[in-house]
């Protein structure tokens, strides 16, 4: 089978009829990896040899004749924000440069336990800050669909290894649309989980009230069977919940079109009026138009508050991300080497001055600015304030429709270089993932079919809390009936 | 809009221990000040009555147990220390 043509749900069935063993799998990535990826960028380091011991673990026991986990065998892409013991994880940043996790994220152990395959970790935004990749400290990553473009951020090295067939599956974190606008910027599904669905343990913070990790797929299918391995409650993190009513249960997994069929969909006009490219605007209207020809009712909807969202989050976050990078002092994780200084001052001063790049250490002194004294109350109180306002824009659309369908971003890929001079600029490429967000609502983008050679472009599908069987549901139908 | 300007950097880089170069101080003057423009929008909503996000999550009153647990390895974390000795963090001295 070609790796372009082989998917999660597709794999237990290959390897249990032997189609390939699963080292014969992990090599060929591993090949591809070595062939093209100097030229994508996509991963910072390789963890070739564990990922065939890995492999050769799997194939023991399909040789068993034993029963495999769903993900045995499946290589995967790991963000470089995401622990896993033993190996480097960088975060991007010089300042952790010489960091090796002494633990497990909770999602790693999960995907462990289901027998998966780690091929490496993939670049990012500095700390999950921009929305192009190109904050890294390390190197740039590429669109896979145009080198020339960047493949968005902040995950946009597992989204490009996804996009690329140089991994099967991938995670990432999304705060303010990481993980979506790769997404749609490289063709590829990208599930932003509910706030709390999935556990933040081992990932590094960057927003803690906004951060979740979640799945990089091929198709919207194996979104659902990644996300129902890696959710649920962690006790090593209170923010996390178990799906309060039935749980991730077979809605999940096998939706029924008679279900699917009952759902309302919403419409934010705010999210139209919004400045969209022509051929992102005719893009989502060929994906809305495919779904009413499915029977899908949809509705005219309201979010008020959506223009203040940017700015809401653009307080919100830098505050949470001047306390989460504290603790980065040059003393406790990794240090820069080449530095001497014997005063401690001097050395968190330089330490940090040095090792943090310039995106993260415009959040730093932001979220510093915006919560010192004097300030306070007139910005982050007030972001708090509008968040709840956001919030209950979001809470009441949902009592009218079920699902509310939006563009995922205002543009397709731009060009390298294009923004990173203009924060604000690069700022304006998440303001439709941004208040699902604000909300915790979970979110997912899908992308657009039959655009031919053309950029990729996605199309958002925002559900209720806890919901994300609705948005799932709807998307795996547009998949199979487009 | 509060005006911004060199010592205000100065003094946000010092709160947060970051050695700002001073060729990087008037862009981040610039792009603070282009950031917090456009934030007066926000300023301007007359909300005086609303409440705050508080809670984010579902969970309430999240407790464990009064016991002593071991979570970390000690070993691998140690070992991951930049500098140790003996099993504890070496780090310069605080007091001059």
């Amino acid at each position: 089978m070609l790796l372009q043509d082989l998917s999660l749900k597709k794999l237990k069935n290959a390897l249990l009829n032997k189609e390939f063993s699963a080292l014969e799998l992990t090599k060929d990535y591993l090949k591809e990896i070595e062939e093209r990826d100097k030229k994508l960028g996509s991963y910072l380091s390789l963890h070739k040899a564990t990922a065939i011991e890995q492999a050769e673990k799997v194939d023991i026991a399909v040789a068993g004749g034993n029963d495999i986990p769903f993900l045995a065998g499946a290589p995967f892409a790991i963000k470089d924000n995401i622990l896993i013991e033993g190996t480097r994880v960088t975060a991007a940043s010089k300042i952790l440069e010489n960091y090796e996790a002494s633990y497990d994220a909770t999602v790693i152990k999960k995907l462990k336990e289901a027998s998966a395959i780690f091929l490496g970790k993939t670049n990012l935004d500095e700390f999950a800050m921009g929305s192009s990749t190109e904050n890294s400290a390390f190197q740039l990553t590429r669109n896979p669909q145009d080198p020339e473009r960047v493949p968005g951020g902040s995950s946009g090295g597992s989204v490009a290894a996804v996009a690329a067939n140089l991994a099967l599956a991938g995670l990432g974190s999304d705060t303010g649309g990481s993980i979506r606008q790769p997404a749609a910027f490289c063709g590829v599904v990208g599930l932003r989980p509910t706030y709390g669905a999935v556990s933040r343990f081992g990932l590094i913070a960057m927003a803690s009230s906004l951060d979740q990790i979640g799945p990089i797929t091929k198709t919207v299918e194996d979104a659902a069977i990644l996300f129902k391995e890696i959710s649920g409650r962690d006790v090593f993190d209170a923010t996390s919940v178990n799906s309060p009513g039935r749980g991730y249960g077979d809605e999940l997994l096998n939706p029924k079109l008679e279900n699917i069929q009952k759902l309302k969909i919403g419409l934010p006009k705010e999210y139209f009026e919004l400045g969209l490219e022509k051929s992102v605007e005719t893009a989502v209207n060929s994906a809305i138009d495919s779904l009413k020809s499915l029977k899908l009712e949809f509705r005219e909807i309201s979010l008020p508050h959506t223009k203040y969202a940017l700015s809401c989050y653009y307080i919100i976050v830098p505050a949470e991300v001047s306390s989460n990078l504290a603790r980065f002092d040059g003393i406790r994780y990794s240090r820069l080497t080449n530095l001497k200084f014997s005063n401690l001052k001097e050395i968190y001063l330089n330490q940090r001055g040095l090792g943090f790049g310039g995106e993260s250490q415009r959040r730093i002194l932001l979220g510093t600015f915006v919560l010192s004294a004097g300030y306070y109350d007139a910005y982050y109180r007030q972001a708090q304030k509008v968040r709840s306002l956001i919030r209950q824009d979001f809470e009441n659309a949902l009592r009218e429709v079920d699902v509310i369908l939006t563009p995922v971003t205002p543009t397709t890929a731009f060009k390298i270089g294009e923004r990173i001079k203009d924060p604000l600029s690069m700022y304006m490429s998440d303001i439709f993932t941004i208040p699902s967000s604000i909300a915790g609502l979970p979110a997912v983008s899908i992308p657009v079919k039959n655009r031919g050679g053309q950029l990729p472009i996605g199309f958002q599908l925002i559900g209720n809390y806890f919901r994300e069987a609705d948005i799932l549901g709807i998307g795996q139908f547009y998949e199979n009936n487009t | 809009m509060p005006s911004i300007d060199k010592k205000t950097i100065e003094h946000l880089a010092e709160l947060a221990r970051i050695k700002v170069r001073p060729e990087e101080e008037q862009r981040l003057l610039k792009d603070l000040e282009n950031i917090l423009k456009h934030f007066e929008e926000l300023r301007e909503l007359d909300i005086k009555n609303t409440g705050s996000v508080v809670n984010t999550t579902l969970a309430k009153n999240v407790f464990r147990d009064d016991g002593s647990y071991q979570n970390l390895d000690c070993v691998s974390t140690v070992q991951a220390f930049p500098d140790d000795e003996n099993g504890f963090l070496k780090v310069p001295p605080v007091f001059e």
